[in-house]
């Protein structure tokens, strides 16, 4: 085989599909004008308001509105920019990034920026809270290296899950200087999940009550799947062409388990960016916060095909929904009807991902998952659970002894995996997400570069995080 | 002072400050035995406890701890698993493990499991000083143990007998990695099964009641 795959061979890709920004407008823009493509499912964009190069400045307004998320019905909720998600942050490498946000909730709240590499004092973490009608600048600069699809939400002590429930998340896509994957059309597929009473409202049970307790036992949950905020969109592609799919889980407890019925997708990229070669899958696995790139190809002109939640059994025993084997359907691929083009070939070789050198390694810590625990512990503030110096290399075995899943996240710095119950890891990865299945082991390889300060390592699942699963790593200068 | 004076005076101190180091030694050492007898007095005692206590009837072993699979968790569908209502119930890897047994789990987490039937990976490792959920840091929604394993009458043993049993367990034996299968329950965690009502109250009442002589 040649050093290019030869999945598809390219026709056409439109320039005015991958055109830059022309408009730098006060409001957020629509995503037709920006370089997402023309598709009403990708949420609008923040726009950038300064006129320095490489520079983005954008303004985020976190508040109480009111939108109809499922037809007919309308909710109270909390959004960013007025929009559930959040207008997506657009940004390249090496880029400065100054966000103004004003916090207009009736709650002190924080910017979580998901996977970025940023100074502590801009990482949005609980010791950072945002009082109410107080704003705030974060400003960091894009790391090189680091393209790829992150996310923000907000990180307040104890209230994580409420506050992304009731609507606050948003992507970030972090673009390369030089991307290796040819231009093509992209897609943001933002999945959430809710739950509402008959009146609309987003249902938040009385955390005493036994509906409560279920919720802080598995992760709220909600039987409405939203792709982008919508319920089943419609994602249009033409016979032959490969769109770029940028896929983030900012569900609360779900844990998706997609697929395209009869089809198989590429996947080029993870959380921290693209992989070194394209992985052929059938179905994937995308925990609270993960992320993934996918490669998808239209099929015959006049076909549709279904974008599947197929059932992932994640939960104890004690608690498991007795709906969790439902297959849930997520969006609509509709290949039109025009005549098929030639597909873009996509190279065999993306992004070379360095390996973290294991013979630098100054510490090796045991990390157990209990339920709702961590070593033993509940969430102390003033308490640093991992001390650590900048420039020290670590491995971290990451025991869940208890029967349901735990995805692992740490704050600022990305990490890859060794293996996962002693199988070796079959290739390199960034990530700042790993799910744990129960009664399973990880060891990974994280090294602190730069940034000093407390950062946050957690459960995902954010009713986990919000009762105390979460723990301070403390690296100091 | 003459030379030999200083002489003399160095040789005095050195030899006080022998002294004082072989004496420290030997009561540090002396300390030492003491604890080290205090350790094996309570490891000997928790030993005793789980033996008489029938721990390896469920968990493996039996009563001698010199068979196979010694507290290590249920390998016998017949005698270490239990239906109980439509839930099927296992004996859990009772060796300090750190995946499979308790050897994540600090004393205290396991004293708390055999007082207050609270699972120690579901619990944290805090001082409980209330039964009453969310206060006292007894959890607002406890998990307690399966019904098959009898903690509502071992809590009645006192804190000195119940911390043995926990030394024993993590400092006694040795770790088995050895993997059961979580066992089903109710969405309560038992706590319907682990009522006053039903289990009694602790600290139990006063001697006589009207079952009792009062002798």
């Amino acid at each position: 085989m040649s050093d290019r795959l030869m999945l598809v061979t390219v026709l056409v890709l439109s320039s005015t599909l991958v055109a830059p920004s022309s408009a730098r407008e006060s409001f957020d823009a629509p995503a037709t004008s920006s370089a997402f493509k023309t598709d009403a499912a990708n949420p609008p964009l923040l726009v950038n308001i300064s006129r320095r190069p490489r520079t983005v400045e954008v303004n985020l307004t976190a508040a109480v509105t009111k939108l109809s998320l499922q037809p007919g019905v309308t909710s109270e909720v909390f959004a960013y920019n007025g929009h559930v998600p959040g207008p997506t942050l657009d940004v390249r490498e090496g880029d400065l990034v100054i966000i103004h946000f004003k916090n207009n909730l009736p709650e002190a709240t924080t910017v979580h920026w998901h996977g970025i590499h940023l100074p502590f004092e801009s990482d949005g973490s609980p010791f950072h809270p945002i009082q109410p009608g107080e704003s705030h600048d974060y400003v960091f600069t894009v790391r090189s290296g680091s393209a790829g699809t992150y996310w923000y939400h907000p990180h307040p002590d104890r209230r994580t899950g409420f506050a992304i429930g009731k609507g606050l998340f948003g992507a970030i896509v972090v673009h390369a200087a030089n991307d290796p994957l040819p231009a093509m059309n992209e897609k943001l597929l933002i999945l959430s999940d809710n739950r509402f009473l008959n009146d609309g409202t987003i249902d938040f049970p009385d955390p005493a009550s036994h509906h409560g307790g279920i919720d802080e036992e598995n992760g709220r949950e909600g039987p409405v799947l939203f792709v982008n905020g919508q319920v089943m969109p419609t994602i249009s592609i033409r016979s032959g062409e490969i769109q770029r799919w940028r896929v983030i889980n900012s569900s609360a407890g779900r844990i998706f388990r997609i697929a395209l019925a009869g089809q198989t997708m590429l996947q080029v990229g993870t959380d921290g960016g693209l992989f070194e070669k394209p992985v052929e899958v059938r179905e994937l696995i995308l925990a609270t916060g993960e992320r993934a790139e996918l490669l998808v190809k239209g099929g015959a002109p006049g076909t549709r095909v279904l974008l599947q939640n197929l059932p992932y059994d994640r939960y104890s025993p004690h608690t498991r929904p007795t709906d969790w084997s439902v297959t849930r359907d997520l969006l609509t691929v509709e290949t039109s009807n025009e005549p098929p083009i030639m597909s873009a070939s996509i190279p065999a070789s993306l992004h070379k991902v360095i390996p973290l050198d294991t013979t630098k390694v100054t510490a090796v810590r045991t990390i157990v998952f209990g339920q709702g625990i961590i070593n033993g512990h509940t969430m102390d503030m003033t308490r640093v659970d991992v001390s650590t110096r900048v420039g020290a290399t670590e491995i971290w075995q990451i025991v869940n002894i208890v029967g349901m899943d735990h995805p692992f996240h740490l704050h600022g710095f990305q990490f890859q995996v060794l293996d996962r119950d002693g199988v070796k890891e079959p290739y390199l990865a960034w990530k700042d997400m790993l799910n744990i299945p129960r009664h399973s082991t990880a060891r990974i390889i994280v090294r602190y570069d730069d940034y000093p300060g407390k950062w946050m390592f957690h459960c995902h699942i954010l009713d986990h995080e919000d009762h105390g699963m979460m723990g301070v790593l403390e690296v100091k200068p | 002072m003459t030379r030999r004076s200083a002489k003399a005076t160095w040789f005095l101190m050195s030899l006080f400050l022998a002294l004082v180091f072989v004496a420290s030694v030997a009561a540090f050492s002396s300390a030492s035995s003491r604890s080290d007898q205090a350790q094996q007095n309570q490891i000997q005692l928790g030993r005793h406890l789980v033996v008489s206590h029938a721990c390896g009837d469920c968990h493996g072993g039996g009563s001698n701890p010199a068979a196979s699979g010694w507290l290590d968790g249920m390998r016998d569908t017949i005698t270490q698993q239990f239906r109980i209502g439509p839930f099927l119930t296992r004996a859990k890897n009772l060796t300090p493990d750190v995946a499979t047994g308790t050897g994540s789990f600090t004393e205290r987490q396991i004293f708390n499991a055999l007082r207050y039937g609270l699972r120690p990976e579901e619990t944290a490792d805090v001082e409980i000083t209330s039964t009453t959920p969310g206060q006292g840091n007894f959890p607002l929604h406890p998990h307690y143990l399966a019904v098959p394993m009898p903690w509502p009458s071992w809590r009645h043993m006192s804190n000195e007998e119940l911390y043995a049993i926990a030394a024993y367990l993590k400092r006694g034996v040795k770790p088995v990695s050895h993997k059961v299968q979580d066992s089903d329950g109710p969405p309560d965690f038992w706590a319907g099964e682990y009522t006053v009502a039903k289990i009694g109250p602790h600290p139990e009442v006063k001697y006589p009641t009207a079952n009792e002589t009062g002798n």
